[in-house]
């Protein structure tokens, strides 16, 4: 596990890019540093005991060179509206980085990145990452319609291949973002590695399509969350243990802030 | 002025630097914070919770914010004793900070055995007492059903009593009608010092799925949210007992800490706050220093109980 920083940064801008939802660029140095890809930070959003508790979110872009990072996130309580009223040069307190990042293997030639709706905070950086690796990446992005297709034009600017699927068909592919990753996967464009994050239907059903092709998945993953550093254990995810003697499927209680948010697809129990 | 007051509070045979203690369940096993605060300058540590075997948890969604608050229903998740003491304990000793155990139990005979077990290796481990929790509102078995009745409170903590010369801090569920008989069934059983309070019970809904938004349905309330409550039921058990009291329930700034200490409570523990700032436990303490040096009290235990009515 990564050094965690606890500090105040400023807030360098801020944009709406969809309807209720935000980018943020924040000056980091000391996390920009240590980021990886897949990794979040944990935010303290209001000043005073409401809402209490911080709010992980994951770093959606890493720039080591200036030391920003920045964050994408989508209104959906108390903690982010009061995040997206901070105006530019406020102060922010912040935990991070936090967590153990996608891994791309240094064998990997063909890399697939999936993002449902706000899902493609975390993947911004790792496809960059990738791209810089020499990669041969391709971004699927999913959404319920065209005006909350998010990141189309920050993906293509790295350089990936992009398709997205809308579910009403407003733009590009009609239908679920999975239905066209196996379209795209029919037609012969296999990856070797599959990332995605998004809601739990998308990632389980990508985790049966990724068992069937013999492909590694990497899966980002989401929970209620307290203290972001490992001690608390209320962010919990199921996971399978590693006893192989045993029939019958056995599984533990593995923490998505410090074990994750990062999980291989096939070791994590969907039926839930 | 003061130039330099005491902190220092005697609980039972333990010396601490300061009143300031983390709370069970919210400071993992001690290394989690350790980037974040040196461990050596708190008061005393309160380890998560342990039992005999391994404990797997409760399914999740466990924690949930509520008003100044949150709910959790983590159900005792721990490695058990045996792991703790093979891998937890050691980074831990090179801190001169005392070291509290809190255990758990379903049994009497499972208290018991966890107390010897500790007690074997408390010289070497530095194990330094025990914090005994009768008061669990997430368990099934066990758990606050020890600290809801104070016939069970007495033969659950004699029984350990008569097992180890460990320190024996017990932690009083705040989910009883009247506290103050468990407080006593406590001390009269033999222990050396009370903490409370545990979480209370409560629940939340989300009412587009009518569903519980804990999957164990109900869990603890902890945070600021609950802190009167912990007040008055320290003033309460302060009066009753004569063994030190330990305040816990939503301290989150320095004047929360102060009000417990007035109210009657010796040392002070910090628990929900570890989680919104990782290093509120030295901010507490320095904030204690200030307020005795400004105020003009040389010693932190002149404070104890001092409550003017």
């Amino acid at each position: 596990m990564s050094f965690i920083y606890n500090s105040k940064v400023k807030i360098l801008s801020k944009e709406k890019v969809a309807p209720n939802i935000y980018l943020m660029s924040l000056k980091a140095p000391e996390i920009a540093q240590d980021a990886l890809p897949g990794q979040f930070i944990h935010i303290k959003c209001s000043k005073d005991n409401y809402p209490l508790l911080r709010r992980p979110l994951s770093i959606h872009r890493i720039d080591k060179e200036k030391g920003e990072i920045f964050i994408l996130f989508q209104i959906i309580g108390e903690g982010t509206k009061l995040l997206a009223n901070k105006t530019i040069e406020h102060d922010l307190d912040i935990m991070g980085p936090i967590g153990n990042g996608f891994n791309i293997y240094p064998e990997s030639r063909k890399i697939m990145i999936v993002g449902g709706g706000i899902g493609v905070a975390p993947l911004l950086a790792l496809c960059e990452e990738s791209i810089r690796q020499g990669k041969e990446v391709g971004v699927l992005i999913g959404a319920l319609k065209k005006e909350l297709v998010i990141g189309e034009e920050s993906f293509k600017i790295l350089g990936a291949k992009v398709e997205v699927a809308t579910d009403d068909g407003s733009y590009q592919y009609k239908g679920l973002v999975t239905d066209l990753l196996e379209k795209i996967i029919r037609e012969g464009w296999l990856a070797d590695q599959i990332f995605a994050c998004g809601p739990k239907p998308m990632l389980k059903r990508i985790s049966e399509i990724a068992l069937q092709t013999n492909i590694n998945y990497q899966v980002s993953l989401e929970e209620r969350m307290a203290c972001g550093i490992g001690a608390c254990l209320g962010c919990v995810c199921k996971i399978k243990t590693k006893d192989k003697r045993e029939y019958k499927v056995k599984y533990e209680y593995k923490r998505v802030c410090v074990d994750g948010p990062v999980f291989t697809g096939s070791e994590v129990i969907w039926d839930d | 002025m003061i130039d330099k007051p005491n902190l220092e509070v005697q609980i039972a045979e333990m010396k601490l630097k300061n009143p300031v203690i983390t709370a069970s369940g919210t400071f993992g096993y001690g290394e989690e914070f350790s980037p974040f605060i040196d461990l050596d300058k708190l008061g005393a540590m309160v380890l998560k919770g342990i039992t005999l075997k391994p404990k797997m948890g409760n399914p999740p969604p466990r924690v949930i914010e509520t008003p100044s608050g949150m709910l959790n229903s983590i159900g005792l998740q721990n490695v058990g004793v045996n792991r703790l003491i093979k891998e937890k304990l050691p980074y831990l000793k090179k801190f001169n900070t005392p070291v509290i155990i809190n255990i758990s139990g379903d049994t009497i005979e499972e208290y018991v055995e966890l107390a010897e077990r500790l007690g074997e290796v408390s010289k070497d481990m530095g194990v330094t007492g025990l914090e005994v929790n009768i008061s669990c509102p997430n368990v099934k078995k066990g758990g606050m059903a020890w600290g809801t009745d104070a016939e069970a409170t007495y033969k659950v903590i004699n029984s350990i009593r008569k097992t180890t010369p460990l320190p024996l801090i017990v932690k009083l569920t705040p989910n009883v009608t009247d506290i103050k008989t468990i407080a006593q069934a406590a001390e009269e059983a033999g222990a050396d010092a009370l903490s409370l309070i545990n979480t209370l019970v409560g629940m939340a809904i989300d009412i587009d799925s009518r569903q519980p938004k804990l999957a164990n349905i109900s869990g603890g309330l902890s945070g600021p949210a609950v802190k009167p409550v912990a007040l008055w039921l320290v003033w309460q058990v302060f009066q009753t007992v004569n063994i030190p009291v330990i305040g816990i329930g939503g301290i989150i700034k320095v004047e929360d800490a102060l009000e417990f200490i007035i109210a009657g409570a010796r040392a002070i523990e910090i628990g929900t706050a570890n989680f919104v700032n990782p290093r509120i436990t030295i901010e507490i303490i320095e904030g204690i220093e200030k307020y005795l040096r400004e105020n003009n009290i040389k010693d932190v235990n002149e404070l104890v109980g001092s409550m003017k009515i």
